[in-house]
C-alpha cells in the first residue's frame, strides 16, 4: 500500500494545454492586480510577521493559503479522505460499536435514524429517540434499506456512451461541460428527471440551476404521490393521533404505507394503552372506510368496506353529516346534495358521526392522499366542525413541472435523477421516446443497465449511467413529516465511486463545493445558531429543535367544492384499487431481500404480488377451494385460498382497465370491497438485480419476473383507481409464495381480546378457555409475582447446576460482604397485543440484528423461512357457519410470536446433545456449535419459533442450494461478498444442520450486563438499569406494544405489563411457563354502529367451539379463592 | 416331572365316562423326516451351486441397496434440506422409516425369546430367520436417525464418550433413550442369533469340502464339538439370553414411542403408545415374517418343516395383534373427546377427517380390516392370499407411523404454522433402497448361514423323544 499523496500533483503537459479555467475576472483578464498578487510569496501585510501575536500569523497564513489557491487554477478539487487509522483514535474501541445520526430519506419526509457501525462498517439501523415523534422506532423500509448499501447488484462504476467506463474525473467533467453547453440556450435544451425530496439543500441547488439557466425544466416523478391534499388544502395536514379520541379514516393507510407512518403509529398507539375499564373506554375509537384491508383497518374498530372510487364521495357525506350534527344544518344539506351516485348504510355514517361529534375537540377525520381535492376540502371542513386534532403546516412549495411536460416536449439533454422511470413510468406517457429523442442523456442510478430498466434504457441510447451512492454513504439532508431539519450523514467512505445526487446537480448550479460544504451552508441558512458547535450538535443528536414547519391556514372555501359522482361499480365494472406494496414498496426496494421476505401482513404473501378480490367476487368467479371433510363437519375451517399440499395455489387472471391488459394470480382476501382489485407496485421487473427475478431451482438457469407489474393501468391521471376494470380467469393455476395457509384460531384461546365491559365485569378476563381450568401449574407459588416466581420456584431444564449468584460462598474473603450478593436479573418480555398494528418492523429488525438468512422464494414455498420473530394474523367473522363460509368482513387481530423463553422449556428436555440449555438469567440459550440437528427441539416447541437450516443459506445464494458442495459458494462474480459486510459481528452466522431461534438478543444482553459492570466499579450494584437494554424488535416497534426488561424489578416496565390484568401466557396449561407473555387485545365497540357485537368475534368463535370460553374469574387460575366469582357473566352464544 | 407323572396315574373317573377324543398335538415336521434329512435339507441349501435366481436377485438388491447409499452422500454433502421437511413438520419419512424397520425388527426377538419362554415349539423353524430379519432391520432401522440430523458427523456426540468438553449427552432426551435401546437391542439380538448358530455353523463346517469353506465356517462354528458339556452350557447360555432379550423386545419400542409419547404434541402426547407401539411392532413384524417365509418355503421346499401349523400360527398372532392396533386407535379417539382437551380432540379429528385422511384410511383398512380375513381357516391356507395380507400390513403399518409422526406435526398447536408435508424423491429413494440393502443382507445370509435351525428342529421333531407313545 502506497502512502496517499495528498499534495497538488505537479501540473503535467496535457494539462496546462487543456481548457483554462478561472475564478475570478482579474485572473480571466490577467489583471495586474491579480499578477502581483498570485505572484507574490506572501500576502501584502506578511513582512510585519515579526511584530504580529501566534493568533494574528495563523489567521494571515491562513488566508494566504486560501490565495494561493487562487493562483494554482483549480484543476482539481479537494477531496476529503476517509482513512485507516495510523493511530488509535480516542473512543473507538474495536467491537464496540458506534452510533452516528443520519435520517432515510423517503418521498416527502425523511426518517430520523441512528445507524450502528461497527469499525465504521454500518451494520444496523434504528430510530433516532432525539426526535421525540419517532424515538427508537423505525419503519421495515428504514430497517432494510441498509441492505441495499450492500446490493451485490448495485452499480460499481460509471459508464459512457460507447460502454466505456468513467472514472470520477471524466464524470465530473462531463457534467461540467452539460453544463458549460446548456448556457448557451439559458437551459431551454436542458430537463432534470427526479423523485422528489425534502433535502433544503436540494431545493437549494434546484433553485440556483433556474437561477442559473431561466428556460430549465425540472420535472419530479413519483408513482405513488403523497401531496394531493397540500395541493388541495394550500398546506400540509399533520393530525395529532395522541390527542385524538376518536378517528375516522377515509382510505388512508396512516398506520401502514405513508411517509410519517412512524410517527403516525407511534401517536395512536400511545393513545390507544389501556389496563382499567376506564382507560378503555377512553382510548382512540377507530372508524375506518376503505377498499383494500390495511393495517389501519385491521386496527380498526368499525371497519366500513366501499370501493376507493365511492370514497371520495363519502367524504363528501361524512363531511355533510358533521356539519348536519354540529350546528351547521344549510352547509351540511348543501354539501350532501353534491353527492350521488354512492350507496351506503346511512346508520353507519350517522352513527359513527353522532360519537365524532360527541367528542367534538378530540375527533379527527383523515383522508388519504389519493382522494380528490374536493375530498380533501370536504374532510377540511369537518374538521373544522370537530375542533379536530390537526395542523396544517406549510410545506416548501414545489415549482416542479410532471412528468407528461416532458414526453410532450422531449429535452435535449436529460438529466434522470434516480428513480426507475422507465419501470415506474405512468403507462401514458411515452418515457422512452423522451430518452430516445434527446441527444444527450444522463442517468444517476443506483443499480446499472443490467439490474435497472432505465439504466438500461439510457444505455441503449448511447448515455451516461453514473453510479449513485447509497444515503449512508452520502451528506444531504431532509426534513422529517413535521419538518424537523435532519442530515443525512455518511457512515463509510463510498465503497465504489459513485456520485450522490448533490454531486450531480452542484456543476449546474456552478457549484464546485463538495456536498458536505453545501449541507453546511444550508445548516447556515436555517439554524439560528450557525456555529461549528451547533453544526456538530446536530450532527450528534440527528435534529434541529424548532425547525418544523410554520403553521399556515389552509385556504378553503365549501362553494369551491365541486359536485361528487361516484361510478357505477359491478362484476362487470370492477375498481383497481393501486398501492405500494410491503415488499417492494412502488418498486424502489424490489431487490431487497429482507422486504422481500418479509410477508404481508394481510395476505401472509412475499416475493410476489397478486390480484386481491373479495370473497363475494371469488364465489362468483368460482374459484374458492372445495371443502374437506373436515370443514363439512365443522372442525376446522375452510381454507380461504387454495392449498394443495402446503402450497398456495392460486388461479391466474387478466385484469383489464380502457383496454389495457395485466395478468396475475388471483388471491381471496377477506375484507375487500366487493367490487374492488387490489394491485400492488413494485413487481414484475424487466430488468432487475436477483433479488428482484424469480429464481426456479428446478429449472436453475430459467429466470423470470418476480410478481408482475401494475405500471400499465398506473395512468398519469388516476395512479391510485381507476374504476371500468373487467377480470378474467384463465385457466392456469400458479403456486403463490405465503407464510401461513390457514386463517382461522379455530376458536382456541390463542389471541385473547375483550373490551371496557370485560374489564369492568372481570378484570381477569384474559384468563380464559383452557388456561382457565387448568390445573394451577406453579403450585403454592401461584400468588407469587413473575419476577419472585422467577427466582424462586425450581425452573430450569438445564443439565447442568447453575451457581446460586443469591447467595455468597462459603469463604472466609465473602464474609460480611453477603449483601452484595444479589439474585440474578431475569429476562421476560410482555407483548402487547392492543396496540400492535402488524407493521413488520420488528420482524426486519430481527433480521438485521441477527444475522438472519434471507432463504429465497422456493424455500418459502418450501416452508422454510428463517425469521425469528413472525407476525400471526388471525381473521374472525363471528359466525356460526359450521366452517365453510369465507369471512367477507372479519375482525383481524396480529400476534407477534419468538421464542417464548419457556421457564420449563419443552425444547430442552428432548435435545439429546444438551445444545438448548437453559441459563441462569432465564434465557432459553441454543448452542450452535452444540447443536447436531434433530430438529426434536421444533417439533416439541408448542409455538412453533424454531428455525431450522435445511440448506446452507448463509454460504450458499438461492438457485444454488442443491448443488452442495459442487455449487457456486455466495456471489461468485462479485469482488466482495457484499451483503456479508452487513452482518452484526456480535452474533454467530449459523451454518446448515443447525437449529436456530430467538434469543432475547442475547448480545445486546451481554453488552448491557459489561456496561453496567463496567460503570459499577467496585460496588455491587451491576444490575442493566431498566429502559438502558432494549432488544430490537422492541426498539423498532413503531406501536411500543413490546417491552423488555427485567422481571424480578417490580418497577421495570416489563413487570409493570406483566402486572395488568391483561397479561397472559400462551399455551400455559402445558406448563411451559413463557418468559414471554402478551397483554389481551382490547377492542372498543360503539354499540350504537351496526354490527357491534357485545363480545370480539374472537371470543365468540371461542364460545361457539368449545362452549365456555368465558371469563373466568379467578377460579380455576393460580389465585384459588380470590374475590372474583365464577365467571359474573358468560356471553349468550 | 415328577409330579405330573404321579397325577397322570390318579386320571380322573370322569374322562373314562366321556371318553373325549384323543386331540393329536400339530405335527411340527410333517412326513416323518428323520435328522439327516434335516441336515441335508439345510446344509444343501448354503452347499449347493449358486442358484441363478440369487445371482440376479442379489445384483439387483445391490443397484437397489445404491438408492439409500447415494442418497445418503447427497443428503450429507448438502443438507437436510434435499429431504422435504419443512416448518412444522421436523421429522418426515427418516422417522417414519426408523420406527418402521424397527417395528419390522421385533418379531425376530419375539419368537426366539418370548416363545422359547413360553415352550412353543414351533417357533423353531422360522426362529433363525425371523433373527436374521430382525438384526437386518434394525441395521436399515439405524441408518435413519443417525442420518436425518442436520450434522451428522457429530452424531458421535449422542454416545456418552468422556470427552475435555465435559458436555455430556442430555439423558432426559427420548433420543438419547433411543440410542441405547436399538443398540442393545442390537447388540443383544445379534448375540442371540449368532449364538444359536453355533451348532448349525460346526455341521457345516464338518461337511465343508473345500479347504475355504472349512477355515471360514470353523472361525465361526467358534471350536464346536457337540459334546455334552457344550450343549449343557449352549442350553443355559441360549435360556439365559432368552430371558435377557424378553424385555428388550418390550422395551425397545416402548422406547421408541417414548419418542414420541414423551412430547406435548397433541397425537403424540399419548399414554397408549408404549403397549400400542409393541402391539404394532410384532404386527409388522410377524407380517414380514411371512412375506420372507412364503417364498423361502417355496423356493427351497421346507413344506415339512415349515407347514399350515406354523402359518397358522402366525396369521393367528397377525390377527390378534391387527385388533389390539385397531382397538388402540379407537381408544386414542376416545380419550381425545373424554379429555376435554381442544387440542387433542382436534389432532384425531384432523387425522381421520383433514389433509392426511387419505393417509389415515390407508393406515386402517390395511392394519385394521385386512388382518380380519384370517379369521376365516380357507384364508388362512390360501398362501398367495396371506402373503398378499401380510403385505398390506406392512403398508398400513408404515402408514401408521406416517400418520402418527406428520399429521400430529403438521396440525399443533398454533393454526398459524400450520403446514403440509410431502417426501421429495430423495426421501423415496432413500427409503426405498433401504429394501435393497435389506434384501442385501438376508440374500446373504440364506446364501451362507444356515437357514433353519438344525439342532432345535431336530430337537422337536418326533424322533428326538423316543418315549413318546
Amino acid at each position: 500500500m502506497s502512502k496517499k499523496v495528498f499534495e497538488h500533483p505537479v501540473a503535467q503537459a496535457g494539462e496546462t494545454t487543456g481548457p483554462s479555467y478561472w475564478r475570478s475576472l482579474e485572473e480571466r483578464n490577467k489583471t495586474p492586480e491579480f499578477r502581483t498578487r498570485a505572484e507574490r510569496e506572501f500576502v501584502e501585510g506578511a513582512s510585519a510577521i515579526s511584530t504580529v501575536e501566534r493568533r494574528e500569523f495563523l489567521m494571515l497564513m491562513g488566508a494566504s493559503f486560501g490565495l494561493a489557491g487562487l493562483g494554482l487554477a483549480g484543476c482539481r478539487e479537494p477531496r476529503n479522505h476517509t482513512l485507516p487509522y495510523a493511530k488509535q483514535p480516542e473512543n473507538t474501541i474495536p467491537g464496540v460499536p458506534t452510533f452516528y445520526a443520519t435520517s432515510f430519506p423517503g418521498e416527502s419526509a425523511n426518517q430520523p435514524l441512528l445507524v450502528e457501525t461497527h469499525q465504521h462498517r454500518p451494520t444496523k439501523v434504528e430510530g433516532n429517540p432525539s426526535h421525540a415523534a419517532n424515538g427508537t422506532a423505525s419503519s421495515k423500509f428504514a430497517q432494510a434499506s441498509i441492505l441495499d448499501l450492500y446490493d451485490p447488484d448495485r452499480a460499481q462504476a460509471s459508464y459512457g456512451a460507447n460502454g466505456a467506463q468513467l472514472s470520477v474525473a471524466e464524470v465530473r467533467d462531463l457534467l461540467r461541460a452539460l453544463a458549460a453547453s446548456a448556457q448557451s440556450d439559458a437551459g431551454a435544451g436542458l430537463a432534470f428527471l427526479a423523485r422528489p425530496s425534502s433535502s433544503p439543500t436540494r431545493a437549494r441547488l434546484v433553485a440556483a440551476i433556474q437561477a442559473a439557466y431561466p428556460k430549465v425544466r425540472w420535472v419530479e416523478y413519483t408513482p405513488v404521490s403523497q401531496h394531493k391534499a397540500a395541493r388541495a388544502l394550500g398546506a400540509q395536514v399533520l393530525p395529532d393521533y395522541a390527542k385524538a379520541r376518536r378517528v375516522l379514516s377515509l382510505d388512508r393507510d396512516f398506520l401502514g404505507a405513508h411517509d410519517g407512518t412512524v410517527e403516525d403509529t407511534r401517536a395512536y398507539s400511545a393513545a390507544r394503552r389501556a389496563d382499567s375499564a376506564d382507560q378503555a373506554e377512553k382510548m382512540t375509537r377507530l372508524y375506518v372506510v376503505e377498499s383494500t384491508f390495511t393495517l389501519t383497518g385491521g386496527a380498526a374498530d368499525h371497519r366500513l368496506r366501499a370501493s376507493t372510487s365511492h370514497i371520495s364521495s363519502l367524504a363528501a357525506l361524512f363531511a355533510a353529516e358533521v356539519l348536519t350534527q354540529s350546528g351547521q344544518a344549510s352547509e351540511g344539506a348543501a354539501l350532501k346534495a353534491k353527492v350521488s351516485g354512492v350507496q351506503v348504510d346511512e346508520r353507519w355514517v350517522k352513527e359513527c358521526v353522532a360519537d365524532l361529534v360527541q367528542a367534538k375537540g378530540e375527533a379527527l377525520v383523515v383522508a388519504g392522499d389519493h382522494l380528490t381535492a374536493d375530498a380533501h376540502r370536504a374532510v377540511f371542513l369537518a374538521n373544522q366542525a370537530l375542533g379536530a386534532a390537526v395542523r396544517y403546516v406549510s410545506a416548501p412549495s414545489s415549482s416542479a413541472l410532471s412528468i407528461a411536460d416532458l414526453a410532450t416536449k422531449p429535452a435535449e439533454t436529460l438529466v434522470i435523477l434516480g428513480g426507475n422511470p422507465a419501470y415506474d413510468g405512468p403507462a401514458d406517457i411515452n418515457l422512452a421516446s423522451a430518452v430516445k429523442a434527446a441527444k444527450k442523456v444522463v442517468r444517476l442510478g443506483y443499480h446499472g443497465a443490467a439490474f435497472d430498466e432505465t439504466s438500461s434504457q439510457v444505455k441503449s441510447v448511447g448515455g451516461t449511467v453514473i453510479a449513485s451512492s447509497h444515503y449512508l454513504e452520502s451528506w444531504s439532508d431532509g426534513r422529517t413529516v413535521d419538518g424537523t431539519y435532519v442530515p443525512v450523514q455518511p457512515m463509510i467512505d463510498p465503497l465504489f465511486p459513485t456520485f450522490s445526487e448533490l454531486e450531480v446537480l452542484a456543476p449546474f448550479a456552478g457549484l464546485t463545493k463538495e456536498p458536505f460544504a453545501l449541507v453546511r451552508e444550508t445548516f447556515n441558512a436555517l439554524a439560528k445558531d450557525n456555529s461549528d458547535h451547533a453544526f456538530a450538535a446536530w450532527l450528534a443528536e440527528g435534529v434541529l429543535a424548532d425547525s418544523g414547519y410554520a403553521a399556515t391556514p389552509p385556504r378553503v372555501t365549501a362553494s369551491e367544492i365541486k359536485a361528487f359522482k361516484a361510478p357505477v361499480l359491478s362484476f362487470d365494472a370492477l375498481e383497481v384499487r393501486i398501492l405500494p406494496s410491503v415488499h417492494a414498496g412502488d418498486g424502489l426496494y424490489a431487490n431487497n431481500g429482507w422486504l422481500a421476505e418479509a410477508p404481508d401482513p394481510m395476505s401472509k404473501t412475499c416475493w410476489e404480488n397478486v390480484i386481491l378480490i373479495s370473497p363475494k367476487l371469488a364465489a362468483k368467479l368460482d374459484v374458492e377451494p372445495e371443502p374437506m371433510l373436515i370443514n363439512k363437519i365443522g372442525q376446522m375451517n375452510r381454507n380461504i385460498n387454495l392449498t394443495v399440499a402446503g402450497r398456495l395455489l392460486c388461479r391466474v387472471a387478466k385484469v383489464t382497465v380502457d383496454g389495457v391488459t395485466i395478468q396475475g394470480p388471483v388471491f381471496i382476501m377477506p375484507g375487500m370491497a366487493d367490487y374492488t382489485l387490489g394491485l400492488q407496485l413494485g413487481f414484475g421487473r424487466t430488468v432487475a438485480g436477483r433479488v428482484a427475478t424469480r429464481v426456479d431451482e428446478r429449472l436453475a438457469g430459467r429466470v423470470t419476473g418476480n410478481g408482475f407489474s401494475v405500471y400499465p393501468l398506473v395512468a398519469s391521471a388516476a395512479s391510485a383507481y381507476r374504476p371500468g376494470a373487467r377480470l378474467e380467469l384463465t385457466a392456469a393455476t400458479v403456486p403463490v409464495c405465503n407464510m401461513q395457509d390457514h386463517w382461522s384460531m379455530e376458536g382456541r384461546d390463542i389471541v385473547r381480546e375483550g373490551n371496557a365491559e370485560d374489564l369492568r365485569d372481570n378484570a381477569n378476563f384474559a384468563k380464559l378457555g383452557i388456561d382457565g381450568h387448568a390445573p394451577a401449574v406453579y403450585g403454592k407459588d401461584g400468588t407469587m409475582s413473575p419476577g419472585q416466581k422467577a427466582i424462586t420456584t425450581p425452573r430450569g431444564n438445564s443439565a447442568y447446576e447453575h451457581p446460586d449468584h443469591s447467595v455468597a460462598p462459603n469463604v472466609a474473603v465473602w464474609k460480611g460482604h453477603e449483601s452484595e450478593f444479589l439474585p440474578l436479573q431475569q429476562w421476560g418480555m410482555s407483548i402487547d397485543l392492543n396496540t400492535c398494528t402488524g407493521c413488520n418492523a420488528c420482524v426486519t429488525a430481527c433480521q438485521s440484528e441477527n444475522n438472519i438468512p434471507v432463504v429465497g422464494r422456493d424455500q418459502v414455498l418450501k416452508g422454510r423461512n428463517m425469521q425469528w420473530i413472525r407476525l400471526d394474523r388471525y381473521f374472525f367473522d363471528g359466525r356460526d357457519n359450521a366452517g365453510m363460509a369465507i369471512p367477507e368482513d372479519p375482525q383481524v387481530t396480529f400476534m407477534g410470536v419468538a421464542c417464548q423463553h419457556c421457564e420449563t422449556a419443552p425444547c430442552e428436555s428432548v435435545c439429546p446433545a444438551n445444545a438448548t440449555v437453559h441459563d441462569d438469567q432465564g434465557l432459553n440459550t441454543m448452542a450452535y456449535n452444540r447443536c447436531i440437528g434433530t430438529r426434536y427441539c421444533a417439533n416439541n416447541c408448542p409455538y412453533k419459533v424454531r428455525r431450522f437450516n435445511f440448506l446452507d443459506y448463509n454460504k450458499r445464494e438461492a438457485g444454488h442450494y442443491y448443488e452442495g458442495p459442487l455449487g457456486p459458494a455466495k456471489l461468485p462474480k462479485d469482488p466482495a461478498d457484499l451483503p456479508q459486510l452487513q452482518k452484526n459481528p456480535d452474533v454467530s452466522v449459523r451454518m446448515r444442520g443447525v437449529m436456530e431461534k430467538c434469543t432475547y438478543c442475547v448480545q445486546r444482553i451481554q453488552e448491557a450486563k459489561i456496561h453496567a459492570k463496567v460503570r459499577a466499579k467496585n460496588s455491587a450494584d451491576v444490575k442493566v438499569a431498566d429502559g438502558t437494554l432494549q432488544v430490537a424488535c422492541q426498539q423498532a416497534c413503531p406501536a411500543g406494544a413490546i417491552e423488555f426488561g427485567d422481571i424480578t424489578d417490580p418497577n421495570s416496565r416489563v413487570s409493570k405489563a406483566k402486572a395488568s390484568t391483561r397479561s397472559y401466557g400462551a399455551l400455559t396449561y402445558l406448563n411451559t411457563r413463557p418468559r414471554t407473555t402478551y397483554q389481551a387485545k382490547l377492542r372498543n365497540l360503539n354499540s350504537k354502529m351496526p354490527g357491534a357485537n357485545r363480545v370480539p368475534l374472537s371470543r365468540k368463535e371461542m364460545a361457539g367451539r368449545e362452549g365456555h370460553a368465558a371469563p373466568h374469574g379467578a377460579v380455576h387460575t393460580e389465585v384459588h379463592g380470590a374475590a372474583e366469582a365464577h365467571g359474573s357473566k358468560h356471553p349468550s352464544k | 416331572m415328577a409330579h405330573a407323572h404321579d397325577s397322570s396315574q390318579e386320571r380322573p373317573a370322569i374322562l373314562d365316562k366321556v371318553r373325549p377324543a384323543e386331540l393329536p398335538r400339530a405335527k411340527l415336521i410333517l412326513n416323518d423326516r428323520s435328522f439327516h434329512w434335516i441336515t441335508d435339507k439345510v446344509c444343501g441349501i448354503v452347499e449347493e451351486p449358486t442358484p441363478t435366481w440369487w445371482k440376479v436377485l442379489f445384483v439387483a438388491a445391490l443397484f437397489i441397496a445404491s438408492f439409500t447409499f447415494v442418497g445418503m452422500a447427497y443428503l450429507v454433502s448438502t443438507g437436510t434440506g434435499t429431504w422435504g421437511l419443512r416448518s412444522p413438520v421436523g421429522w418426515g419419512w427418516a422417522i417414519v422409516n426408523f420406527v418402521f424397520w424397527v417395528g419390522i425388527g421385533h418379531a425376530g426377538t419375539l419368537i426366539s425369546a418370548i416363545l422359547c419362554l413360553l415352550r412353543q415349539k414351533w417357533r423353531t423353524s422360522i426362529n433363525r430367520a425371523a433373527e436374521a430379519m430382525t438384526i437386518f432391520a434394525v441395521m436399515c432401522a439405524g441408518l435413519f436417525p443417525l442420518f436425518h440430523v442436520g450434522r451428522v458427523w457429530f452424531a458421535w456426540w449422542l454416545f456418552p464418550i468422556p470427552n475435555q468438553n465435559g458436555i455430556w449427552p442430555q439423558f432426559r432426551s427420548p433420543l438419547e433413550w433411543d440410542v441405547f435401546a436399538v443398540s442393545t437391542y442390537f447388540t443383544v439380538s445379534t448375540l442371540f442369533w449368532y449364538m444359536g448358530m453355533i451348532p448349525d455353523l460346526g455341521a457345516i463346517r464338518d461337511r465343508a469340502k473345500t479347504w475355504w469353506r472349512k477355515a471360514f465356517y470353523s472361525l465361526l462354528a467358534m471350536g464346536w464339538r457337540g459334546g455334552n458339556r457344550q450343549w449343557s452350557n449352549f442350553e443355559m447360555a441360549y435360556l439365559l439370553l432368552a430371558g435377557l432379550s424378553t424385555p428388550l423386545v418390550l422395551s425397545v419400542h416402548t422406547i421408541v414411542s417414548f419418542d414420541f409419547a414423551v412430547s406435548n404434541v397433541p397425537g403424540w402426547h399419548t399414554t397408549i403408545f408404549p403397549p400400542y407401539f409393541v402391539a404394532g411392532a410384532i404386527f409388522s413384524g410377524f407380517a414380514m415374517v411371512l412375506t420372507l417365509m412364503l417364498p423361502l418355503r417355496a423356493i427351497y421346499r421346507l413344506h415339512d418343516v415349515i407347514n399350515q401349523y406354523h402359518i397358522d400360527n402366525m396369521c393367528k398372532i397377525i390377527l390378534a395383534t391387527g385388533s389390539m392396533v385397531g382397538y388402540a386407535y379407537a381408544t386414542e379417539f376416545f380419550i381425545a373427546a373424554y379429555s376435554g382437551n381442544a387440542y387433542e380432540k382436534f389432532a384425531f379429528i384432523n387425522r381421520a377427517f383433514g389433509q392426511y385422511s387419505w393417509a389415515y384410511w390407508i393406515m386402517v383398512s390395511c392394519n385394521v380390516i385386512t388382518p380380519q380375513l384370517f379369521w376365516f381357516k380357507k384364508v388362512r391356507a390360501n398362501h398367495s392370499l396371506v402373503w398378499i395380507i401380510c403385505l398390506f400390513v406392512n403398508v398400513g403399518m408404515w402408514f401408521e407411523r406416517f400418520v402418527i409422526t406428520v399429521t400430529s406435526l403438521a396440525n399443533d398447536y398454533l393454526p398459524s404454522s400450520w403446514g403440509y408435508y410431502s417426501p421429495t424423491i430423495v426421501d423415496i429413494f432413500t427409503f426405498f433402497g433401504t429394501f435393497g440393502f435389506f434384501s442385501v443382507l438376508f440374500l446373504l445370509f440364506i446364501r451362507f448361514l444356515p437357514l433353519l435351525p438344525m439342532a432345535e428342529l431336530k430337537m422337536v421333531s418326533p424322533q428326538a423323544d423316543p418315549h413318546a407313545h
